[in-house]
Formats: C-alpha cells, sequence, structure tokens
C-alpha cells in the first residue's frame, strides 16, 4: 500500500498546452468605479475573440435596459497599451451607431480578436433604477455570445462642478435650483437662496472663507446687505479630509466617493446655520430649511474674495 | 525473587512519578493564583502615581481642527482650564482634548462632540491619579474671540 503511495506521489505528470477552445468567446468588465451619477459616463471594455481558423468577428452589440442619453457611444477601435504606457487605438470598424438601447459597431477589418470599450452615458430617466447591459459579438460563422453586466444601481443624487463664487457679486447659493447668483438674481429666486458665500480678511479674527445662512445672526454676515425676501436658515457641518473623487478627480488624494447612503444616514440635527473660515479642499454638509435637499459642497479652490466650489445635492 | 525486585522497583517509580505530578499542579495552581498587578474597572492599570493634573488641552470643532486661539490656560491649584475659541465656532458641536499626567485618567469619558454653549454652568471633569487615591475636578471655561 505504502509502495503503491509513493510510486503515485512520485509520478510525474505529463504538462499539456491547454486547447484554446474553437467556440466565439468573449469577457467583460466595468471600467469606472463609485456611484453612477445621472449625465456621467459608465465605461465598459468588453473583449470578444475567435480562432482565426473557423471565422472572423462580425458584429458587437451593446443593449441597455434603459437607453443611454445623448454621447452614449462605442469605441470603434480596439487598444492595446504600448511600450510607453499609452493606450493605442486601431480602428477595426464603422463608428457605432445607436438606436434607442443599441448600439452597434460592425467589423470592416478582417478581425478575429479585439476588446471594444463602450461609453454608457447616464440618462435622466433612469436615475434612482437600476441599468444593465447586454454585450453581444458575432462572428461570420454564425455564432453569437452574450456577457451580461449589472445590475447597477443608479444614484438619486446630482453634481455640478466648478461653481465660482464670489464676494460681492455672484455670492447668493441656491441649492434647490444648484445654481449661484448675484444680489438682482437672488432677489428673484429668493425661495430658493440657502446661502450666502462671503470673505472677509479681518485682523481679529479668522473669518476668511465662510458660507451662511441668510438667516444667521448678522454678526456672521458683517456687512452684507441681504436682497429682499432672501430669509432662509440651513443646518451646516464643517467638515476636513473629505476630498470627493467625483468633485475634485484631479486631486491627488481624493480617493473616496460620497454617494446616496451617505446623505441618507447624514445627521445635521443641532447644527449651525454658519460655517466659518473655511480653507480650500474643505467641504460643507448642508441641509435645507425646508427638509428637501442634503448636500455636499466642496471647496476645490480658494483665491482672495473668491473660491471654486463644487456640490453633491440629494432630494430627501 | 528477581519478579519481587522488579515490582519493588516499579512501585518506587509511580511513587516519585506522582510526587513529582503533585509538584508541578502544586506549583501551577500557585502560579495561577499569583495576583497580578491591579487594574481598575476600565482595564487600567492601577499604578503607585499620586500626580493629578491637566498638562494640556485641546478644543477641536466639528471637522476635528483645532479652533483654540493660544494656549490654553490651565490653573493646576485652582483646577481651571480657560481657552479662547476662534470668532464663529458653534460651541455646542465641539469635541475636548485632555491630556494627563502619568496614569491618570479622566471621568466623565468624552464620548463625543460635547456641548459648552451653558457658559453659565461650565463643564466639569475630574481627573484620578494613577494610584486611583486622588480625584481632582477641573472646571472648563470656554470663551469666544470677538470678531
Amino acid at each position: 500500500m505504502a509502495a503503491l503511495f509513493i510510486i503515485t506521489s512520485c509520478k510525474k505528470e505529463n504538462y499539456a498546452l491547454p486547447v484554446a477552445s474553437d467556440k466565439l468567446q468573449d469577457q467583460a468588465i466595468k471600467r469606472t468605479l463609485g456611484p453612477n451619477i445621472v449625465g456621467q459616463n459608465i465605461e465598459f471594455a468588453y473583449a470578444m475573440a475567435i480562432l482565426p481558423t473557423k471565422g472572423k468577428l462580425v458584429s458587437c452589440v451593446a443593449e441597455a435596459s434603459i437607453a443611454g442619453a445623448a454621447g452614449t457611444y462605442m469605441e470603434n477601435r480596439s487598444f492595446y497599451t504600448a511600450s510607453t504606457g499609452a493606450d493605442v487605438g486601431v480602428t477595426v470598424g464603422s463608428p457605432s451607431v445607436t438606436s434607442k438601447t443599441t448600439t452597434t459597431v460592425t467589423y470592416t477589418k478582417d478581425t478575429s480578436a479585439a476588446t471594444l470599450r463602450y461609453y454608457y452615458v447616464i440618462p435622466e430617466e433612469a436615475r434612482g433604477k437600476t441599468v444593465t447591459i447586454k454585450f453581444t459579438a458575432t462572428s461570420d460563422d454564425g455564432e453569437t455570445k452574450s456577457t451580461t453586466m449589472g445590475p447597477y444601481t443608479i444614484a438619486k443624487m446630482d453634481m455640478k462642478l466648478n461653481m465660482k463664487v464670489t464676494d460681492g457679486n455672484l455670492m447668493y447659493i441656491s441649492i434647490a435650483d444648484t445654481a449661484v447668483y448675484n444680489a438682482a438674481d437672488a432677489a428673484t429666486h429668493a425661495a430658493n437662496i440657502d446661502l450666502v458665500y462671503l470673505y472677509r480678511n479681518l485682523t481679529t479674527s479668522a473669518f476668511n472663507h465662510a458660507l451662511v445662512a441668510p438667516a444667521a445672526n448678522a454678526q456672521y454676515l458683517p456687512g452684507v446687505t441681504l436682497p429682499a425676501g432672501v430669509n432662509r436658515t440651513a443646518k451646516l457641518l464643517k467638515t476636513f479630509n473629505m476630498q470627493d473623487h467625483n468633485l475634485a478627480p484631479n486631486l491627488q488624494y481624493s480617493a473616496l466617493f460620497i454617494d446616496d447612503l451617505d446623505f441618507q444616514k447624514l445627521d445635521l440635527s443641532g447644527q449651525p446655520n454658519f460655517a466659518i473660515n473655511l480653507k480650500q479642499e474643505a467641504g460643507v454638509w448642508v441641509e435645507t430649511a425646508d427638509g428637501k435637499y442634503r448636500a455636499y459642497i466642496f471647496f476645490n479652490t480658494v483665491a482672495t474674495g473668491t473660491a471654486t466650489v463644487s456640490i453633491k445635492r440629494y432630494a430627501l | 525473587m528477581v519478579y519481587k525486585n522488579l515490582n519493588l522497583q516499579f512501585n518506587t517509580m509511580k511513587k516519585n512519578i506522582t510526587i513529582a505530578l503533585f509538584i508541578l499542579l502544586a506549583a501551577t495552581t500557585w502560579i495561577a493564583c499569583k495576583k497580578n498587578t491591579p487594574i481598575d474597572e476600565d482595564g487600567l492599570l492601577i499604578t503607585s502615581r499620586r500626580e493629578c493634573y491637566v498638562s494640556s488641552f485641546e478644543m477641536l470643532g466639528p471637522d476635528f481642527v483645532s479652533v483654540r486661539v493660544g494656549t490654553a490656560l490651565i490653573d493646576t491649584m485652582a483646577q481651571t482650564v480657560k481657552v479662547t475659541l476662534q470668532f464663529g465656532t458653534d460651541l455646542k458641536n465641539l469635541y475636548p482634548q485632555f491630556t494627563l499626567a502619568q496614569d491618570c485618567k479622566l471621568t466623565p469619558k468624552i464620548a463625543g462632540r460635547t456641548d459648552f454653549s451653558d457658559t453659565l454652568n461650565p463643564k466639569k471633569w475630574t481627573v484620578i491619579s494613577g494610584d486611583r487615591q486622588i480625584q481632582k475636578t477641573y472646571t472648563v471655561n470656554v470663551s469666544v474671540q470677538p470678531r
């Protein structure tokens, strides 16, 4: 028995080269990270291949469960990575044609293997729903192969990037409109003004950049004459080191994503209606007075009397 | 005769093993029952140190960035901490941080954000010495820098 065991253990197994499948094959990956926000892309890479001796690729189709917004397309180039690390595209088909939910690339070159990228622009009608994408490859020997990706939940929140605020001019911020107004425009949108941006360089205290609700104590709005009807309050919570990657994609350390769940769990009870002494890369969580919106305002850049802010907003 | 001797030797060996096991058991029991250095109800070491004071104090805002202006004034005789905070500090949402003498502990524990808005009734914390025999209650007085 022991001898048999030893013989079996020592028996050398001959390595055999794996035999490539002679069927049409495919594989898909999702390339984008983070929450899926309306207006943003979800990017996929779809690879398909067939043995050259069996045939060549004819077409590639991506079918979304909800039609993508304008700008949805599939690359007609297959990419490889050059020695420099750069992606180099080789045209293999005609430009993609999108009709309702389907986007198609028809191969124009004799191709037996390719990886095509698909960019799905998230439409407004997908907000709060789930989306699936079905990729199908077809070869000229009549074979088809499909892979379905998802379902992916589309975030309820929306986002607006790089809004410039200026003390004394574009200083009235509306969360409901996700817009910045000057005094004259603020008067016409008075019911929607939630915050006032101001900058004060004081020698007696560190005031600097501030977001203050119009209804806050006047000491936090020095020298500000509010337009008629601008009188709402809000709840604000200062934060730091919350560099959201969607709001600050170019920041080196912006590796986190604020998602719907963060807004759902946010508790701003007992928070004040002002945030003083804000710096670059600081953020402020906001809840509007009517309880309709929660938002996160990020200070991308600041300069004397002005700042560039980006906002993520969630409708409750 | 040979058999009798062998039996005698075996009995002696058995006796020796029993004695050795008994000694080992006694030693193990003694070590196990020996009282270790004492710890308190929080699992902290009770030492012989009798120092009991606050050595430094910090105040953080809701963004966990310091809102203190200048150094906090700590009077170990009067047992007070006086700290001035930046203009615009929301007194309801602050995180105090105490640095204590070695082996001391603080009560009540600081579990989260603390409300300092009732300035007429300033917050108090008690420092307990390393030997847990001395207690000193510190009053923290906060004021906000004018604009």
